[in-house]
């Protein structure tokens, strides 16, 4: 195939696919605690990062590193007192997050291609170094979450019995957060600030059409994520269209033809208790 | 015995004792603001009871267990679970709670099973795997609440008394000497709630585990409550009247 010729879509490749991997196992965790907007926000902290790192003349990478973990603290705080979720403190952390981002990139000098290309990720442009990067933080993600498993989905399902059954609550929110903060920053230079919450969240809602467990739907979530990854990355090369768009937009598809077919699955099972009623 | 008067007296919630009550309030006072909505409420909760709390919406019931399971923390007075304070309780596997409606808010299909090994978590700590013994106490109670054959199905697909039974399940996969359930007929069918009762006649009679029952709805405890408690007001008061212990013969009789 003429797209794994060129390094740069190696890169591409290998970037979008372990961040698609990973970005929904966290999100099953994130849409069970009905937090599904929580990468959204993070995100636009991660772009003040970027921002600030700009200004500074840092690597955006650590700005926003440091940025979104100050925010997953922030958050940490404001749920804990019960605040999170349509509080306006938070609305403030997030808009004004953007806001900064723009300001400091503007004010540093940086162009509308390197401000479109956090937003909206630049997968083509990804050095070995980014990609090594982007794989050590997707390997500690992947290790939190699978060394924790049992204990994020006893906080994702009932917090309140969790906490009675001595489950430690508020150190897994924290963690769980902080995992937020980290792939969003992984994703930041492959998918961008904006898409890759996309992909924490929509190949969870995708499998969770057919799936009857939450390992399943976790891991059909995961599945999912490789696959529009494999298949945005590669044909958004020959189609010349923006990785990052094509890969959440076949996300979206899946979703679509997932709850189609749960949606002929439930009527033919209709079909056949009438069918049996009758006989 | 008069149950009411030793109430009153609120003895027997000294630490280290080995019959120490299940749940103890002493002199408990809670308010969200300055307003107190429990005011010095005392009371007792054995081993082995079935006590049932009663009230208006709003009136404290939920509350007043939030504070029993550490929750929430009172303003005065001491709340304590086995003869510890709940503060410094760490035998979490001794307490089994379901919260009210807790099965119908899962966004993502999360099947019985998973939900059943949840009650765990607590117990095993952050990083070790269930064992043999945990699996067959996960068997147990699964048959126990008559939901075995539902393992595999999504707990947000069941009906109300069947997620009701396998939250029950999860709560009680820790093997706990005390149960606090949050108005567990809301939503639950006639059907259902017999199927509940009998499952929880169950519990009391042959497993021996302390119930505390939230609820608005009397059917569902009528006959199986040694006593009524009606919260109302920030005041709890003893509905039951006083009566001689029944022996063990009669109360297997009058069920």
């Amino acid at each position: 195939m003429e797209a794994l010729s060129y390094e740069f879509m190696q890169r591409s490749i290998i970037a979008t696919t372990l961040v698609c991997a990973v970005a929904p196992l966290v999100g099953a965790f994130v849409v069970q605690r009905r937090q599904a907007l929580i990468g959204d926000g993070v995100g636009h902290v991660a772009f003040a990062g970027v921002g600030l790192a700009f200004v500074t003349g840092t690597n955006p990478f650590v700005g926003a590193l440091l940025l979104t973990l100050l925010a997953a603290y922030a958050l940490f705080r404001m749920e804990r007192r019960g605040r999170l979720g349509g509080d306006l403190a938070l609305a403030m952390i997030f808009y004004g997050g953007i806001a900064l981002g723009y300001l400091f990139t503007q004010r540093a000098g940086g162009g509308l291609n390197s401000v479109v290309g956090f937003l909206f990720g630049s997968p083509n442009n990804l050095t070995w170094g980014q990609v090594w990067a982007i794989a050590a933080l997707c390997l500690g993600v992947l290790v939190v979450i699978v060394a924790l498993y049992g204990p994020l989905v006893s906080i994702a399902f009932d917090e309140p019995a969790a906490r009675v059954s001595g489950v430690p609550t508020d150190g897994l929110q924290l963690i769980l957060t902080v995992v937020v903060a980290l792939i969003v920053v992984g994703g930041m230079y492959a998918l961008g600030i904006l898409l890759v919450a996309g992909m924490m969240v929509i190949p969870v809602a995708a499998s969770s059409q057919l799936s009857r467990s939450y390992r399943g739907t976790m891991l059909g979530g995961s599945l999912v994520g490789v696959g529009c990854a494999l298949t945005g990355a590669i044909g958004a090369f020959y189609a010349d269209v923006p990785t990052g768009s094509a890969i959440v937009l076949l996300a979206v598809g899946c979703y679509l033809a997932a709850a189609v077919l749960r949606a002929a699955r439930q009527r033919y099972a209709v079909g056949s208790s009438r069918r049996a009623a009758t006989v | 015995m008069d149950r009411r008067r030793e109430d009153r007296q609120g003895g027997g919630c000294e630490p280290k004792r080995s019959d120490a009550p299940a749940l103890c309030f002493e002199q408990v006072t809670f308010g969200y603001t300055r307003v107190p909505v429990l005011r010095e409420v005392s009371l007792q909760v054995r081993g082995g009871e079935f006590v049932a709390l009663v009230g208006p919406n709003g009136a404290g019931k939920t509350t007043m267990m939030r504070l029993g399971l550490g929750l929430l923390h009172a303003s005065h007075g001491t709340v304590r679970l086995f003869g510890e304070r709940v503060e410094d309780f760490e035998d979490w596997w001794r307490v089994g709670y379901v919260p009210q409606r807790a099965g119908s808010g899962a966004v993502l299909p999360v099947s019985v099973e998973e939900v059943v090994r949840t009650g765990l978590t607590g117990h095993l700590g952050l990083f070790r795997r269930p064992r043999p013994h945990h699996r067959e106490r996960m068997e147990h109670v699964l048959d126990l609440m008559g939901v075995a054959g539902l393992r595999r199905q999504p707990i947000n697909e069941l009906s109300g008394g069947q997620q009701q039974r396998a939250l029950i399940a999860r709560a009680l996969v820790t093997d706990p000497s005390l149960l606090v359930l949050d108005e567990p007929t809301t939503g639950v069918d006639a059907d259902a709630r017999h199927v509940l009762r009998e499952a929880l006649e169950h519990l009391v009679d042959v497993e021996r585990v302390s119930v505390i029952y939230i609820s608005h709805d009397p059917e569902g405890f009528e006959g199986l409550a040694d006593r009524v408690l009606e919260v109302r007001a920030g005041h709890v008061t003893d509905l039951t009247r006083p009566q001689r212990e029944e022996t063990s013969e009669e109360r297997l009789w009058r069920r």
